[in-house]
């Protein structure tokens, strides 16, 4: 057995490892394909533990199985990159996911690319999922959500995707949480494009995980799949956004096919993003309507971390800027209204802006500046 | 032998800004009858010996048909237009002797002659008169309605004709010159509107501010009715008046473009300019130009005030592109058939836009990413010029119904004026924060300033250039403060009246870079 069967091992059996990389070599070996050989072993009602699994596929003879050298290329790259291999049954497996195995859309093997080649366990998880094109509310209530847990120790599961996935996961980061993102390429591939540091991040606070090989490109069908992987990772399901038929809904029901719960945030009837989470709770979500609501599907969780010591949510901002920031709300407002409710002049009203949009703590929208990050009501100590 | 009668007067012809004197000589002789005029050039020069002869038989003052030939020297100046027909009747009578050469020595002549023998107006007078002292001219004739521009230049005697009887009158000295006739006061409450009559806009007034301070360009965004050109107008006000050599320079232009008459048509108007071109104008029209030699366009007669280009998205590129070399260089060159002209234009631009493409206002829908994505289309020489981007709402009940109006302009002025001045202390005579070279300014800001800019710049909300754009602006906002030192503060607030133009904006959470 190759050596670097056992370092890429996280605990899964090694030979087995080595069995998953040969197979994950050929380009004739995909997910799909694996899905296929899984649902013919269902019909026949045969076994799907992984070993056997990894068997039947060896010998499809769908094409040829990889040399040694081709299977020790691509272990070379998964080693580079840090990553670990867990195979579905083995030890390092996540439980969670494996109640998913293996009829609702567990993968056979993940390519995991964390601090210690596994993903949080032993700790409550959430998935915070939503649309790549969020209004700015839904980007605070995701961000908002993310911190809320990640302070209480629950690990933030997401897609990683532009939009309401980041938002979450930054939430997490916020915190100094843990927050796993689950990818629809392969580990090393840059999409999208621009964010690595968040994903290194990542990947150093949670991790990373996909069921592609590196090097996969982003295709439509990867993130369908990727979705019940983020749904099965985790106890719950938020939806904060989504429009009409988007991926959220998809996650959602893949969720409640498992058995997890799936929460949505209510919001306009006119909003056209608001439309995948009102849906969901006419069929019966759980309606999220305060950031805490979050908590009751999930048992019983440690003690809030104590506060941070300082009165103010937000150390260093004063003066001006202070009053500024407790004027700002979720609905855009003018320079021209601040410096009248706020008695300043005009002039310095757009310093403290200027001085709140550097910080983080406001936005500019066309409409005007709108706050960031202030934590509602009802949000505890965090 | 027929060696024909010889006369002389003198005109000037005016290029661009420039005037030329040109000598008028007239030959009488023997030949077949006619008029001839050589050195002359265009339409109305050719019609000009119709227009002179008949002029002269209308007066009686020419009996019989002669040879006549007329040159005006130099032959290689283009001279347009159909000034020099008092001039060389003049000349004319001169050569058959109905007065001596000397009487007319130290004579000047601009006018166009009716065919009744009237003396008409010509554009550019004031330029053509401030050149004649210089070349000895003591006395210059021409049109009454031209008498009130020329009477501004010193130095020499305006003489008002209304008719070639008259001039010929005062030339042999029966007639006693005509005094100027009066100049009507300025009327009472004469100058720009008043930012008085502007309710709220705070964030606009302070922008206006800043710019007449600094010399900055401002792009005013709200939705239609909300005040854009009213706030345009009153600029002017809270600049300082001009001086009298820009106030001369600025009549010399009018002069030319022929509205001297401007909009008081009184003794010097010192109100700077304000200019507002509708979108559609063509770019001759807004940079200058014209066949034969150019007249001056709307940016020329802006010099020294305010440019104002309402519906900025409206109008064309290629007429915006035209713009780059008078707000780069302060001044507009157009090469023409005849001739390459300059004129001077250094103004204030002051530019409006609806918010987004629906238009703005309480119904509007639009989503933001379009409407970053209707600004972003800003482009061209305004994109990086444009500093100060306040936002306008619409005025609700309560700002109308309002006990109080907004501070009058006298006091903006006030401490527009101190500003400046600040700036002249430090920089030199003449020099606005606007034009400054970053370097100069960087110089005396506080480090924690730059710091906050070269943060800005990280994060992708400032370019380089527009880091030093933020940088003057932050100037003027100490200047306007009274303060020698940029600070952090100031560059907070300069940074913050450029937001609406960030294209494309980022949103806040998206990634932890």
């Amino acid at each position: 057995m190759p050596e670097w069967a056992r370092r890429l091992s996280a605990g899964a059996d090694p030979a087995l490892v080595a069995r998953v990389v040969r197979l994950a070599a050929a380009e004739w070996v995909h997910p799909e394909r694996v899905r296929r050989a899984l649902a013919a072993r269902l019909d026949a009602g045969r076994s799907t533990a992984a070993a056997p699994l990894i068997e039947a596929l060896e010998v499809c003879g769908a094409g040829p199985l990889p040399s040694a050298a081709a299977a020790e290329r691509l272990a070379c790259r998964l080693l580079r990159l840090g990553t670990k291999i867990a195979v579905v049954g083995e030890p390092g497996y996540p439980a969670r996911l494996s109640t998913a195995w293996p009829e609702l859309g567990a993968p056979l093997w993940l390519f995991v690319r964390s601090a210690d080649g596994r993903v949080p366990h032993g700790t409550a998880a959430v998935a915070v999922v939503g649309t790549r094109h969020p209004t700015l509310e839904g980007l605070r209530t995701a961000r908002d959500l993310g911190r809320l847990l990640a302070g209480r120790g629950v690990v933030v599961v997401s897609g990683m995707a532009r939009g309401i996935d980041q938002a979450a996961h930054t939430g997490a980061l916020d915190a100094d949480g843990a927050t796993v993102g689950v990818l629809g390429t392969g580990l090393d591939v840059a999409y999208p494009a621009g964010h690595a540091g968040l994903r290194d991040a990542v990947a150093a606070s949670g991790g990373l995980v996909s069921e592609y090989p590196p090097g996969t490109p982003p295709r439509p069908p990867n993130f369908l799949w990727r979705n019940r992987i983020v749904a099965g990772l985790a106890d719950a399901t938020v939806v904060v956004e989504g429009r009409a038929r988007s991926g959220a809904l998809q996650t959602a029901r893949v969720a409640a096919a498992q058995g997890r719960e799936v929460l949505a945030v209510p919001g306009s009837l006119y909003q056209p993003a608001s439309r995948a989470p009102l849906d969901l709770i006419r069929d019966g979500a759980r309606a999220l309507t305060r950031l805490d609501d979050v908590f009751e599907v999930l048992g019983a969780l440690p003690p809030p971390a104590p506060p941070r010591g300082t009165q103010t949510p937000f150390p260093g901002v004063d003066g001006v800027a202070g009053e500024v920031l407790r004027l700002l709300g979720a609905a855009p407002a003018t320079p021209d209204r601040l410096a009248a409710a706020s008695g300043h002049a005009v002039g310095a009203v757009l310093a403290a802006l200027a001085d709140l949009t550097a910080r983080g703590l406001a936005a500019t929208t066309p409409r005007g500046v709108v706050a960031v990050g202030v934590p509602p009501e009802g949000a505890g100590d965090g | 032998m027929s060696t024909g009668l010889h006369g002389r007067a003198r005109s000037v012809a005016v290029v661009g800004l420039d005037a030329v004197p040109v000598a008028i000589e007239a030959h009488v002789g023997g030949g077949l009858p006619g008029m001839t005029v050589i050195g002359s050039s265009g339409p109305a020069a050719r019609e000009a010996v119709h227009r002179v002869r008949t002029a002269l038989s209308a007066a009686g003052l020419l009996p019989g048909a002669r040879k006549v030939l007329l040159s005006l020297a130099p032959a290689d100046v283009p001279k347009a237009g159909a000034r020099f027909d008092l001039g060389m009747a003049l000349a004319v009578l001169a050569a058959v002797g109905t007065f001596p050469e000397t009487a007319i020595e130290e004579t000047a002549a601009i006018g166009e002659l009716a065919l009744d023998a009237a003396v008409r107006t010509v554009p550019g007078v004031l330029p053509a008169v401030a050149s004649l002292p210089a070349s000895g001219v003591r006395r210059v004739l021409l049109a009454d309605g031209n008498a009130a521009e020329a009477s501004l230049v010193e130095g020499l005697a305006v003489v008002p004709v209304s008719d070639l009887a008259e001039a010929v009158a005062v030339v042999c000295g029966e007639r006693a010159a005509r005094p100027v006739p009066e100049l009507p006061p300025k009327a009472a409450g004469w100058g720009a509107p008043d930012l008085a009559d502007v309710r709220g806009q705070a964030e606009a007034r302070r922008a206006l501010e800043i710019a007449a301070a600094g010399g900055h360009h401002v792009l005013l965004v709200g939705p239609p009715g909300c005040g854009k050109s009213m706030l345009a107008r009153r600029l002017p006000g809270i600049l300082a008046p001009l001086s009298h050599a820009q106030a001369m320079e600025l009549a010399t232009i009018r002069s030319v473009a022929g509205r001297f008459a401007g909009r008081s048509g009184c003794a010097l108007d010192t109100v700077p300019p304000f200019q507002s071109p509708h979108h559609g104008v063509s770019a001759p029209a807004l940079l200058g130009g014209g066949s034969g030699v150019a007249l001056p366009g709307q940016v020329s007669l802006a010099h020294r005030g305010v440019l104002f280009l309402d519906e900025l998205f409206e109008w064309s590129r290629a007429v915006l592109e035209g713009l780059r070399e008078p707000l780069e260089e302060g001044v507009v060159r157009i090469a023409r058939s005849k001739a390459t002209v300059t004129y001077p234009a250094r103004f204030q631009l002051v530019c409006a836009a609806n918010p987004c493409p629906c238009g703005g206002g309480d119904a509007c829908a639009c989503a933001d990413e379009a409407i970053w994505g209707y600004r972003a289309k800003l482009s061209g020489p305004l994109a990086d010029r444009l500093d100060l981007a306040p936002t306008l709402v619409p005025l609700t009940a309560d700002d109308l119904l309002a006990a109080h109006d907004g501070e009058p302009s006298a006091a903006v002025a006030t401490r527009v004026a101190a500003a400046r001045a600040a700036a002249t202390h430090r920089w030199g005579q003449g020099a606005l924060n606007a034009d400054m070279p970053a370097a100069r300014v960087r110089a005396v800001t506080r480090p924690a300033a730059l710091r906050f800019l070269a943060g800005a710049v990280e994060r992708g909300e400032l370019t380089g250039r527009g880091y030093d754009r933020v940088l003057r602006v932050a100037r003027t906002c100490a200047d306007l403060e009274g303060a020698d030192v940029v600070t952090r503060e100031h560059v907070l607030e300069a940074h913050a009246h450029r937001l609406a133009l960030r294209a494309a904006g980022r949103t806040p959470v998206g990634g932890r870079a």
